[in-house]
């Protein structure tokens, strides 16, 4: 078999096998529950996913708990896709240009969808449908409506077009000019090329009347909208005031929308009459143009910026840039305040005007032949300038020979030559090129001038002092075991005889070994002051408290270097051998190497054995392992057990006084260590009193609860 | 009668070294070998051996096994058999005691968890009347005594006085007038004592031997105990006074790294230990028990069969190595067969001609 079966295969196995019968229609599905049956119901939880094989496309965890989308549908071919997750942090717009762009048709149920195709039906204008159209008026009456307050075409009109004149046009004699087609020019065309053409219209002018008390120019809160809307709320608020006094043309297309749809203000009886408009109609005020050739204003939805509340792409404006901007149309006057409005500052600057214009105030023009009175005489020239320092230079005196030209008494300090050796003075003219320095006497001076014995003196004043506690303590904790500079044994040496020195242990003074300059010297010894304050042992309270445990010079080989200076590291001291391990290692097995101790068996042990316990396992004592613990022994001072050790000990040491073996110990050297072989001091050493313990570690508070 | 140095045979079958062998019961017809191969194999010597090798690349024909314990998921270190032949238990890297029944071959019992021992148990024993009670001792540095015959899960006793590792204990049957040891427990440590828990006087004698103790047997009137060190020597002491009696010793004979097995044979006339110092072939040394002179060297003929090369840590080739780790004595020391067993996995029975 290459593999499963399809589903179809399988479903047409399931359908010969279940219901062989059944030629027309959908069988019924088998009656035997094993039988997986397809397309009869499951619940809903039994529901496995399948792919389009028949097999199971979840397992194991996967079926169970967790569910994505619909029973685990995500991904599947019922289920959707889970969109992959794009970061946004390096790309942020993609994923906002894919974001569909909502348009007004997206909340617009199919009614007003209707609607908004019929409002896009095409239509003739009203103008070209015949006659008894008002839909024009608004037009006509905003051109013309101040002068004639008359519906209808008026008589002037009438003679007016009957006279040539045609509405838009101007009134007046033809114009000749070239054609303005708006950048539709064909290619033909001549550009120079002059027609003669009707005079452009003239907008009437109207003036608002002034009924209030404000000041001129005064516009509120309008101002505060900004310029440009400020105007257009004037127009307007005009426009709603009068109803019919329009003087400019230009507003002519906004009087036109506002009317296209019911707005606040307009009623019933301002509709144009139009059959397509319903006044009452309730639905998007979407207004669409409803005239061939009317122009419409594109809707700007795309206008590239992220934020969609902002009406134009933000556009980075730099200070500069804005400043420029700013002083080209707001220049501020010269008591810093903005123009009046409708006012612009002028751009040029009269009194500058006044002063740099050329031409206009030229200097006087000097007059030919004019010689200024103030000229330099011709005599002064012929002698040549010396600044003092230059002749400072020129001249060959030194400062003394100066001095005695002035008279002056001789300055009591020294030149630098005075000191030098002619040696040196040399070298410095040969350095400096110059012949002329002067003599070097080779003084020494004062300070210097010191007998060998007085050099020295000073020298050792400068030595660092440590005080005599801290040199011998410090001493003594080198004798004791530490001394810092192990590695270096000259070092050392040095240290110990600046501490000895110190410690007026030794009365010579501290000479200097030869390899060294005084400074460095003096460095080492100022290292090894620092070093005695830090090795000095514990001092004070603690020193008092606490006593070393062993002074390794104890032991024998380093007593006979004391002399010679302390060991580099105290030597621990060897542990003190089991005395049945030496026995054993001796060879000597038998009561030495023996001990014995109460053991305490359990009963059950007792009874597994068949013996009766003995008679020190209390009778009531547990069976188990808790049991080997000794109840009955009160805890004694020596053990028994340690003086079966000691009289172990004995025996064994009558057996070396015997048999005259020499043990391997480090004990029988020298008369002066005495380690007391008896005597385990850790173990038979009388314990301290409590009030040793107390006064050591106790804490005072502790004795008052 | 003449020391028997003649193979009777060679049970083969242990991929591993075997740790611990021992003969079942009077009339000792069988033998067990403990092997690291975490089994227990049952051989019957007197069965035909196998045919002689004739492809070295083959492994032998295991013949006489008649039975392998399996349950075992370390290796084993440690048999003792009851003496009734019916029961065995076995100890090993598993930190429990594992009590056979011999025929089933499968365990009745496993002694350990939470009371049991925390580490590898080194050695096992059979105690008190009726084997009632097993005596285990381990990596742990504790000796414990479990109830076969109770329920409880937790040993009766614990013997904790040990400073290292427990490396072989001896334990008494309780018949007797208690001379011969029946009412002791012994033990041996690698911290070099032997202790000695009297359970009639409710006593624990410590004897210092001084070196790592890997081995214990007892001479049958209970007077003296072979101790077996790691410094290439073997100890008679005097169980009463802690007397040292006979060292067995010799130039050639080291033991100093690993735990050997000693024993007595021939009625306690022979003292047997295998040796470290050799190569492919392991050598048994033999010492006269009274005079203490070295009797027989026996050349214990390692596998023929090619094992795996070990590689050192140095990453050289090691050289092969049969180590007599352990021996044996039919019917405790009374029999005329003895056998050993090592490194090689192979276990060699001795008799007479």
């Amino acid at each position: 078999m290459s593999g499963k079966r399809s589903r179809a295969t399988y479903e047409s196995d399931l359908q010969a096998q279940q219901s062989p019968f059944v030629t027309y229609g959908t069988p019924l599905p088998p009656f035997d529950p094993e039988v997986r049956d397809d397309g009869s119901y499951v619940p809903v939880w039994k529901q496995e996913v399948r792919d389009e094989r028949g097999l199971k496309r979840l397992h194991g965890a996967f079926t169970g708990g967790f569910s994505a989308g619909y029973f685990n549908t995500v991904g599947s071919k019922e289920g959707w896709t889970p969109s992959t997750f794009v970061s946004s942090r390096t790309n942020r717009k993609k994923d906002a240009e894919k974001a569909p762009q909502q348009r007004p048709e997206d909340f617009m149920d199919d009614e007003d969808r209707a609607d908004a195709e019929d409002a896009q039906r095409v239509q003739t204008a009203e103008g070209f449908s015949g006659l008894g159209s008002t839909e024009e008026d608004a037009a006509r009456r905003g051109a013309l409506i101040d002068l004639f307050r008359v519906e209808g075409e008026t008589i002037g009109v009438k003679l007016l077009k009957k006279m040539g004149w045609k509405e838009g046009q101007g009134i007046g004699p033809k114009v000749r000019r070239s054609a303005r087609l708006g950048g539709n020019e064909q290619v033909g065309d001549d550009p120079d090329a002059t027609h003669l053409f009707a005079p452009e219209n003239t907008n009437m002018i109207s003036f608002t009347k002034k009924n209030d008390h404000k000041g001129l120019g005064y516009e509120g809160e309008a101002r505060l909208s900004g310029n440009g809307n400020s105007i257009a709320a004037h127009k307007s608020e005009d426009e709603e005031e009068a109803g019919d006094r329009t003087a400019l043309v230009a507003t002519k297309k906004q009087t036109k929308k506002k009317a296209a749809r019911g707005g606040i203000g307009i009623g019933i009886l301002n509709d144009t009459g139009s059959d397509d408009e319903d006044p009452y109609e309730i639905g998007p005020r979407i207004s669409y143009n409803k005239v061939i050739g009317g122009d419409k204003k594109k809707k700007k939805f795309v206008n590239g910026s992220a934020n969609p509340s902002l009406k134009s792409k933000p556009v980075f404006i730099s200070k500069k840039a804005a400043l420029e901007k700013a002083s080209k149309g707001f220049r501020k006057c010269r008591d810093g305040r903005l123009p009046l409005d409708g006012f612009i500052l002028s751009s040029i600057d009269e009194f500058s005007e006044l002063t740099l214009s050329d031409g206009k105030y030229a200097p006087l023009e000097i007059p030919e032949g004019w010689k200024s009175s103030k000229q330099a005489k011709p005599g002064s020239e012929s002698t040549n300038f010396i600044s003092t320092a230059d002749a400072a230079k020129l001249s060959s005196l030194d400062p003394k020979a100066r001095a005695a030209i002035l008279g002056e008494a001789a300055l009591p300090g020294k030149s630098v030559f005075d000191f030098l050796s002619p040696a040196a003075r040399e070298k410095l003219a040969s350095a400096s090129g110059k012949s002329n320095l002067p003599l070097a006497l080779g003084e020494i001076p004062k300070g210097y001038n010191m007998t060998e014995e007085e050099r020295h003196k000073e020298l050792l004043a400068q030595v660092p002092r440590v005080d005599r506690a801290t040199a011998e303590a410090a001493l003594s904790r080198g004798a004791s075991g530490f001394m810092p500079y192990g590695e270096d044994e000259a070092k050392r040496s040095r240290y110990r005889n600046y501490l000895e020195n110190q410690a007026g242990i030794r009365s010579s003074p501290l000479e200097r070994s030869g390899g060294f300059s005084k400074n460095d010297w003096l460095k080492e010894l100022q290292e090894f002051a620092n070093c005695a304050q830090i090795f000095k042992p514990m001092s004070g309270m603690m020193a008092t408290r606490f006593t070393s445990s062993t002074s390794a010079p104890k032991v024998a080989s380093d007593a006979s270097e004391l002399s010679a200076g302390p060991a580099l590291l105290s030597k621990p001291e060897p542990k003190p051998e089991d005395p049945a391990e030496q026995a054993a290692k001796l060879g000597m097995y038998g009561p030495m190497t023996r001990s014995s101790k109460d053991w305490y068996p359990t009963r059950l042990l007792c009874k597994r054995f068949n013996v009766q316990p003995p008679s020190h396992v209390q009778p009531g004592s547990t069976e188990h392992a808790e049991g080997d613990m000794p109840r009955n022994m009160a805890p004694d001072l020596v053990s028994k057990t340690a003086i079966d050790e000691m009289m172990m000990q004995g025996i064994r040491n009558q057996n070396f006084a015997s048999a005259n073996i020499q043990a391997p110990e480090p004990v029988i050297k020298k008369e002066e260590i005495v380690i007391d072989t008896e005597k385990n001091e850790a173990l038979e050493g009388q314990r301290a009193g409590e009030a040793v313990f107390k006064a050591i570690f106790g804490d005072d508070s502790d004795d008052d609860d | 009668m003449a020391f028997p140095t003649k193979v009777v045979t060679q049970l083969y079958g242990s991929i591993g070294p075997v740790h611990a062998l021992a003969y079942s019961s009077s009339p000792s017809t069988y033998i067990l070998t403990g092997s690291s191969d975490r089994s227990i194999r049952l051989y019957n010597p007197s069965r035909p051996s196998p045919p002689p090798i004739t492809n070295p690349l083959e492994p032998p024909k295991a013949t006489q096994l008649i039975q392998t314990y399996s349950a075992h998921g370390y290796e084993v270190l440690d048999i003792t058999v009851a003496r009734d032949n019916a029961t065995f238990a076995s100890v090993g890297g598993d930190r429990s005691v594992f009590y056979w029944d011999v025929s089933t071959a499968k365990t009745i019992r496993r002694f350990g968890g939470n009371q049991g021992h925390t580490a590898r148990i080194n050695t096992i024993t059979f105690a008190g009347t009726g084997d009632c009670l097993l005596v285990s001792g381990g990596f742990d540095t504790s000796v414990r005594i479990w109830d076969v015959k109770s329920n409880n899960a937790k040993p009766i006793m614990l013997l904790d006085e040990a400073g290292d590792s427990i490396s072989c204990v001896l334990a008494g049957n309780g018949e007797g007038n208690g001379k011969g040891g029946e009412y002791e427990v012994l033990s041996g440590s690698v911290d070099g004592r032997v202790r000695t828990y009297d359970v009639r006087m409710g006593k624990v004698e410590t004897d210092v031997v001084g070196t790592s103790v890997t081995s214990l047997a007892r001479t049958r009137d209970g007077k003296g105990v072979l101790v077996g060190g790691l410094d290439s020597s073997i100890r008679l002491m005097d169980r009463d006074t802690g007397g040292l009696l006979k060292t067995y010793k010799h130039d050639g004979f080291k033991n100093d790294e690993f735990r050997m097995w000693s024993c007595f044979g021939g009625n306690e006339r022979w003292v047997l230990c295998g040796n470290e110092d050799v190569g492919a072939d392991g050598q048994v040394v033999v010492w006269d028990t009274l005079t203490g002179n070295v009797e027989e060297k026996i050349t214990v003929e390692g596998a023929k069969a090619e094992g795996k090369k070990k590689i050192g840590r140095d990453g050289k080739v090691k050289d092969r190595q049969n180590v007599v780790s352990c021996v044996a004595w039919k019917q405790e020391g009374r029999g005329n067969q003895w056998c050993c067993g090592g490194t090689d996995g192979v276990v060699t029975v001795f008799g007479v001609a």
